[in-house]
């Protein structure tokens, strides 16, 4: 069977006034359906860019990004995308927030509303349905953000370091319920983090990235058990693995400890 | 209703501080002896405007309307030009440099010019209100149209979203609270052009009023209609205020209980 995602020896440059700027290095790894991969790194790696070249948001420069077979030129069909910020529409209720992706593929929202309503409520959102924005804390607010793009059932749901801004325990909880959503839906995720631990809890593969240019250090697979209670990350195996990208990242001289 | 107890206790003090004005005014003028040619007291003007209040309704009809005629035609043509402006690079790049050196024309000279083309009826008034109310709708919508995350055009991108649909469901409602700054500062504008068109040609309007009592030495008159003017500007003003806190109850200024404030509107100051 041939892979979900298939990036193959991407390049990507910046040109700039000066010299052109190098962005991502002959990228090339394949993502299989139904599978939860991180891209881990520093920022500066090129980390959300990738992201937004698999998207279509931004052109590459070399090589060849597919997509269900098909070549990344615009968006792919059926995409589900969250952002570091939750860029909810301050003038819309949270309901009409996540019924919004459906407005602007052009469909009727009106029979999505309970599917809406279903998603919020899963996400602890049911009392908050037709409050604004504004009434919501951040980490309700990125929850807010996640059920629209779960909305139209995504095959392919691309995160852009969405808790990066959340606070440390807001954080844990949306680990938990994202691992959850993925469980019970089995959707192909790509989830970008420069956290080592969000990295090696939520996915079943991690491409470990390093910068000047931005490129592939490692790709480990993270054989952990499918179910992962907040736990899991005092295991001795969990550890292993965060042990292991720190020493990677130390290796590179991207982490000066000792 | 704390909003009413605010607004109640703010319009008491107003209510008191002209009450109290207004005394002044006519105890002054009543004890100077001044002539009433030079400054007419309030109760003379009361006294004319009581004489003749049909005729001050008329005018005032015909200023309010050419007002509101030249703002309807100014927020509609603004706007959609702002759209223009935003959406197209020719012109973006006309109207950055032009808009600025057209901006800076007193557009008051221009109304002569108006009166050459147009006669003298309405249409020269109406145009020269769009002329002067126009430039402060633009701006602030092209501003407002501008000033758009980033990431939520690429949300509209990642849907596949056509161009009019970004536009409607995301850039313009994101634009809207600039375009009712600029709506403020324009329909303030408007009545100044209304006001100017009336004075260069026409026999109608407040503008008229104003310049033929001046040729008789009707003080009172001139005044009379110098309230109407003001009243006539504070009731539009906070018409549009009204028109905002209806159409952006989302909006970071409307979310408090606040009521409409002209110098926190007008951006002129912070309270």
């Amino acid at each position: 069977m041939s892979p979900f995602i298939r990036i193959s020896h991407v390049d990507k440059t910046y040109e700039s006034r000066r010299s052109p700027v190098k962005a991502l290095s002959d990228i090339d790894f394949d993502i299989a359906q139904g599978e939860f991969v991180s891209i881990l790194g520093p920022s500066g790696c090129g980390k959300s860019t990738l992201l937004k070249c698999i998207a279509g948001l931004e052109p590459i420069s070399g090589g060849r990004i597919e997509v269900a077979g098909i070549a990344v030129s615009q968006s792919p069909e059926n995409l589900g995308i969250v952002f570091q910020r939750d860029v909810l529409l301050d003038w819309r209720t949270v309901l009409d927030n996540v019924l919004v992706v459906a407005e602007l593929q052009g469909l009727d929202p009106r029979p999505l509303r309970a599917r809406a309503i279903e998603l919020l409520r899963s996400f602890g959102l049911g009392s908050f349905v037709d409050r604004y924005p504004w009434e919501l804390s951040g980490g309700m607010r990125q929850r807010a953000s996640i059920c629209r793009a779960l909305l139209l059932d995504p095959q392919l749901l691309l995160m852009d370091e969405p808790f990066g801004a959340l606070d440390a325990m807001t954080r844990d909880e949306l680990n938990v319920e994202l691992r959850r959503t993925w469980t019970e839906t089995r959707k192909t995720i790509l989830f970008i983090t420069h956290s080592v631990t969000e990295a090696v809890y939520l996915s079943d593969r991690i491409v470990v990235m390093s910068r000047n240019p931005g490129r592939i250090a490692e790709i480990i697979d993270v054989d952990l058990p499918a179910h992962r209670p907040l736990s899991t990350r005092g295991e001795p195996d969990f550890n292993r693995y965060t042990a292991h990208i720190l020493w990677v990242f130390s290796s590179m001289g991207i982490i000066k400890g000792d | 209703m704390r909003n009413w107890w605010i607004r109640s206790e703010r319009l008491r003090w107003l209510t008191l501080i002209l009450v109290g004005l207004l005394g002044l005014w006519e105890i002054s003028v009543w004890v100077t002896g001044v002539k009433s040619f030079i400054l007419p007291a309030p109760s003379h003007i009361s006294r004319e405007f009581a004489s003749a209040w049909g005729f001050f309704i008329g005018h005032a009809a015909y200023t309010t309307g050419t007002t509101l005629l030249g703002f309807a035609i100014a927020v509609v043509f603004g706007v959609a030009g702002a759209i223009g402006i935003v959406y197209s690079k020719v012109l973006n790049l006309l109207f950055s440099s032009l808009l600025v050196s057209l901006n800076s024309v007193p557009k008051v000279a221009l109304a002569p010019l108006f009166v050459i083309w147009m006669g003298t009826g309405v249409e020269p008034k109406v145009a020269i209100v769009v002329m002067i109310a126009i430039f402060p709708i633009v701006i602030d919508a092209v501003m407002g149209l501008k000033s758009i995350d980033p990431d939520m055009l690429n949300l509209s991108r990642a849907c596949r979203a056509s161009a009019f649909k970004t536009l409607w469901k995301i850039r313009f409602p994101n634009a809207l609270p600039s375009i009712f700054s600029g709506m403020k500062v324009g329909i303030s504008f408007a009545l100044v052009g209304a006001i100017v068109g009336e004075f260069v040609a026409g026999s109608t309007g407040l503008g008229y009023v104003i310049l033929i009592a001046q040729g008789n030495f009707d003080t009172p008159r001139v005044f009379a209609a110098l309230l109407l003017l003001g009243l006539i500007g504070t009731v539009l003003f906070y018409a549009v205020d009204l028109a905002e806190s209806l159409c952006l109850p989302w909006h970071v200024s409307q979310r408090a209980d606040q009521q409409a404030n002209p110098v926190a509107a007008l951006g002129l100051g912070t309270r």
